[in-house]
């Protein structure tokens, strides 16, 4: 049976900025995410990727509960996420854990990384301090640091031993889901390689599921057996990686995948037009009507609804289902 | 960030042949200056031993006597006042007085604020609006008059002094705390250890207060001088330190009754006054500027 | 700008709320007020009608209010040494105070501003050097001290200034050099560090690297930038003028609000306190006020953007 680890149903998370000048400027709405859902089984990855400032980041903290959702559901294991900071929340972080995109900021500067690897333990009490060290030791083994590691000040490692640093932390209580925010576009193209092998390993070894949070298409296909587009706090497309990126439906999609660098022929490239809107003031209809080449009025006027396929896909377009936008796969 | 970055590692091996190097190395003006708080240091422990009379001896017969050099003998090397009390042992538990009440002042000052700080920054909203009206409120009005008027509001007691002292700049601590607490809380390791699950006490005691401590000492070079002045202005009025009780400021303006006869009583404590915010200050800059180059 | 003049005027009433607010919450922490304002031999008879004028039997924010209103046409009740209302105490003292703070302002002013432009523009010369080092000391010596390092020069051993009283102008020189000499030492860092900044931007440098003559360099570039970080401390010394006069006052002996402000608090005069607690507050709150509004007018960024602080 596989049952479902984590539920996202509807999640909306909208901020009220100012868009004039001075105290009493114009109040603007926006929308971070904007009815998103998405669910997760044991083992399983999630890949999420979308422009910059598309709510990737914001995804994934309501769906660890970090902030407050201002409409929707997170549900873990079949109960509700309990508001951050209860006792009830903290109680759960033992189970969920994040992996930052800088790893310098995540650490402690003045303390060494070992004690900061042991701090989960620490918090969620229960083991002793040689426990709390064996344990420390064994994850840090797993995730490749060596013990002689384990006094040094944060500074003093590479960014990829850090990044392991704050895997082995995250890792220390066994979590079964853990949110990746871009975990490795801070490092170095050769050790990006080695942190999401592995990645890959411990999902094998411990049966972690992920959200792996990313814009680079090259690395989520790698990982993710699942992926979902976003595009101005909305998925516009979903479906098994492979597949997703082999054939991608949304024009979005397909702009996206076509400007993956790949060696041999060049393929067909649909460019992009112009800039992301501004996310407070986001078009009407298909928010991403402005800068598709196959914008219709009805894609203007009328917002369209994420899609199931008869083949599983998941879509949200007008013209989805037109032939003549279909191409070769 | 660049708070973290000041800060220095560990240090790399200690023993006294590394200070000693250390202190060879600083400019010249701040090693006098650390010479003169170290004397200071000594000179306010070790009050009871140093003091060759008790501060209410009378010497009727040595009344008024100059210093040393000026035609005085090294039974009083300072000289003596008008009652024949010996000048260097009231300087010496002068000196003690105000440095104990500036150290007392400073350590509150800092603790209050760094509290209040971190708690409008913890709860944000209206804790921290309230705690904010407060800043202004404090750094609106100088607080020399908040001192005079509570002072007459309450009367006077070396407690209660103290604690006022202790009201001196908190604002600064406050300010500097909410700052750095907020941003620690925004993004990085505080958010990192909160989303682990730590409560506030670890976050706080743990984490943001050892990360900002070295921007509030900074701080406190600052105060530390500024509670001296203060207090001895007060002292000086009368209205702070009282008598049989004696501080610098105490003296100063015990001395200036004599200042036509006998200068000496007003410019030995008015020199120690002087000395010592002057070191303080050249030291904290120096420090600062190693330290902290936020503040620079 | 009018948006921007009405966010600072609130402000600054909300500020003079806040010190009557400061000064009744005092009064009430401290015991009871008829007693610590008329004195404790008054007689039950006066006691009781002070009660009932402030209404001290009525609900706490009853009374709140009615000291507010009181506070706000001057009414913080007699000086209990000689019975006067103490608003008419305070305020016949305001021009002794105004007779030395002013002229001292002008020499902080006069004084520090000029050193420390010079010394910017001279940096690391011998001039620079000892503007800094006579600042420092300015920073660091107490005023009672300073007030008596002049008084043992000029009059005890020179004999040429009277130390104390104001029988006439020249009792008023000491007490303006030494409420002058170290706020001078403030400005002239202050300056200093300012015209350091403004010359170190890039477009004082593109300026100068474009031909502009140096002088005009400075007077129409790097002058009007610098002078505005140099208001808000000259606001600052403004608002803070009879504050620092307080022991300067008291040292020379010199009727101003200071004295009396001391001998107010050695008495426990409570009236007067409070009265001259109000003075003060509403000195500094206007002395803000119109440095926010200089700034306004100096800096146009800030009238856009100040408000939405
Ligand atoms: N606290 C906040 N207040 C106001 N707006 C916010 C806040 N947090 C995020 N946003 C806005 O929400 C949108 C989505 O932000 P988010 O960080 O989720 O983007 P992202 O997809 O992670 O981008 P990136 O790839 O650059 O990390 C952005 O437009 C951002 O400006
Ligand atoms: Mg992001």
């Amino acid at each position: 049976m596989s049952m479902t680890l984590l539920e996202a149903t509807g999640l909306r998370r909208h901020y009220q900025v100012r868009a004039g000048r001075g105290p009493f400027g114009a109040k603007a709405v926006l929308r971070a995410v904007d009815g998103v859902s998405l669910s997760l089984k044991p083992g399983r990855t999630l890949g999420l990727v979308g422009e910059s400032g598309c709510g990737k980041s914001t995804t994934g903290k309501l769906v660890l509960g970090f902030i407050p959702p201002t409409a929707g559901t997170v549900r873990y294991r079949g109960t509700d996420m309990p508001p951050a900071g209860t006792p009830a929340w903290r109680a759960l972080r033992p189970r969920m854990q994040m992996v930052y995109q800088d790893p310098l900021g995540a650490l402690d500067r003045r303390l060494p990384v070992g004690v900061q690897i042991m701090e989960p333990l620490a918090i969620h009490g229960a083991k002793s301090p040689a426990e709390q060290r064996d344990r420390a030791a064994g994850v840090m083994a797993a995730v490749g640091l060596q013990m002689h590691q384990f006094d040094r000040y944060p500074h003093e490692l590479s960014g990829g031993q850090r990044q392991r640093v704050v895997l082995a932390r995250a890792l220390m209580t066994e979590p079964d889901l853990l949110v990746c925010d871009e975990p490795i576009s801070a490092l170095d193209v050769s050790i990006q390689a080695q942190v999401v092998n592995l990645l890959l390993d411990l999902q094998d070894q411990m049966g972690i599921a992920y959200l792996f949070i990313s814009h680079d298409l090259k690395v989520v296909r790698q990982v993710s057996h699942e992926v979902a587009v976003m595009y101005l706090g909305r998925i516009v497309e979903q479906g098994e990686a492979e597949d997703l990126f082999a054939r991608p439906l949304h024009p979005y999609t397909r702009a996206l995948v076509s400007a993956i660098p790949v060696l041999g022929p060049r393929r067909e490239r649909l460019l992009l037009q112009g800039d992301p809107p501004n996310p407070v003031d986001v078009p009407s209809g298909c928010s991403f009507h402005t800068r598709c080449p196959f914008a219709t009025a009805a894609c203007r006027a009328e917002t369209p609804a994420l899609r199931t396929l008869p083949d599983g896909r998941q879509v949200a377009c007008h013209r989805v289902e037109e032939p003549a936008l279909q191409v070769a796969a | 960030m660049a708070v973290r970055d000041a800060l220095p590692a560990p240090l790399p091996t200690s023993g006294l042949s590394v200070i000693a190097r250390r202190i060879a190395r600083l400019p010249f003006a701040v090693s006098l200056a650390t010479l003169w708080l170290a004397l200071m240091v000594v000179v306010a422990l070790g009050a009871d031993l140093l003091l060759p009379y008790s501060i209410t001896a009378f010497d009727l017969k040595a009344r008024l006597s100059p210093p040393l050099f000026f035609g005085g003998t090294f039974a009083h090397p300072l000289g003596t006042d008008e009652l024949g009390r010996d000048v260097l042992s009231r300087l010496i538990m002068s000196i003690r007085m105000s440095l104990l009440i500036a150290l007392f002042g400073t350590l509150i000052a800092a603790t209050l604020g760094t509290l209040l700080g971190i708690l409008a920054a913890h709860f944000r909203r209206f804790v921290e609006t309230l705690i904010l009206m407060a800043i202004d409120f404090q750094a609106s009005m100088p607080f020399m008059i908040i001192a005079l008027s509570v002072l007459a509001f309450f009367g006077n007691s070396l407690p209660l002094f103290i604690g006022l002292m202790g009201f001196h700049s908190w604002e600064r601590y406050a300010r500097i705390t909410r700052g750095l607490t907020l941003a620690a809380n925004e993004q990085g390791y505080a958010s990192a250890v909160r989303q682990l699950g730590a409560g506030p006490g670890r976050i706080y005691g743990r984490h943001v207060l050892p990360n900002i401590a070295s921007t509030l000492i900074v701080s406190m070079t600052l105060t530390f001088p500024e509670i001296i002045l203060l207090e001895s202005g007060l002292s000086f009025l009368g209205l702070g330190v009282q008598p049989p009780l004696t501080s610098l400021g105490n003296m100063v303006g015990y001395g200036r009754e004599y200042i036509t006869r006998a200068p000496w009583i007003m410019l030995a404590p008015a020199t120690v006054i002087v000395l010592t915010t002057l070191s303080i200050s050249l030291l904290g800059d120096w420090v600062r500027d190693k330290l902290d180059p936020t503040l620079r | 700008m009018l948006l921007f003049t009405a966010s600072r005027a609130l402000r600054a009433a909300l500020t003079i709320l806040f010190v009557m607010t400061f000064a009744f919450v005092v009064l009430r922490l401290s015991g009871d007020p008829a007693l610590l304002i008329m004195s404790v031999d008054a007689p039950p008879e006066a006691i009781k009608a002070f009660r009932e004028a402030w209404g001290l039997e009525r609900p706490i924010w009853e009374q709140y209010l009615s000291y507010i209103g009181h506070a706000f046409t001057g009414d913080f009740g007699k000086s209990m040494r000689d019975g006067r209302p103490a608003i008419d105490l305070v305020m016949e003292r305001v021009p002794a105070t105004l007779a030395i703070t002013l002229p001292a302002l002008a020499l902080k002013v006069g004084l520090g501003i000029p050193a420390g432009v010079y010394a910017a523009l001279h940096r690391n010369s011998f001039a620079d050097r000892m503007t800094m080092a006579v600042s420092v000391a300015g920073f660091t010596m107490p005023s009672f001290v300073l007030a008596l390092l002049l008084v043992l020069l000029f009059s005890v051993n020179l004999g040429w200034l009277p130390a104390s009283g104001a029988d006439s102008p020249t009792y008023a020189i000491l007490p303006i050099i030494t409420l002058g000499a170290s706020g001078a030492a403030i400005m002239a860092r202050f300056t200093r560090s300012a015209m350091l900044e403004v010359l170190g931007q890039p477009y004082i440098r593109a300026a100068s690297a474009k031909g502009v003559e140096w002088r005009r360099v400075i007077s129409h570039h790097a002058l009007p930038n610098a002078a505005i970080p140099t208001v808000t401390i000259i606001g600052f010394m403004i608002g803070s003028l009879v504050a620092g006069a307080v022991v300067v006052e008291s040292v020379f002996a010199w009727p101003g609000i200071g004295r009396l402000l001391v001998s107010a608090v050695a008495n426990r005069d409570l009236a007067v306190v409070q009265a001259i607690l109000m003075v003060i507050a509403t000195w500094m709150v206007l002395a803000n006020f119109t440095v926010d509004m200089a700034y306004g007018w100096l800096d146009p960024r800030v009238r856009g953007t100040a408000a939405a602080h």
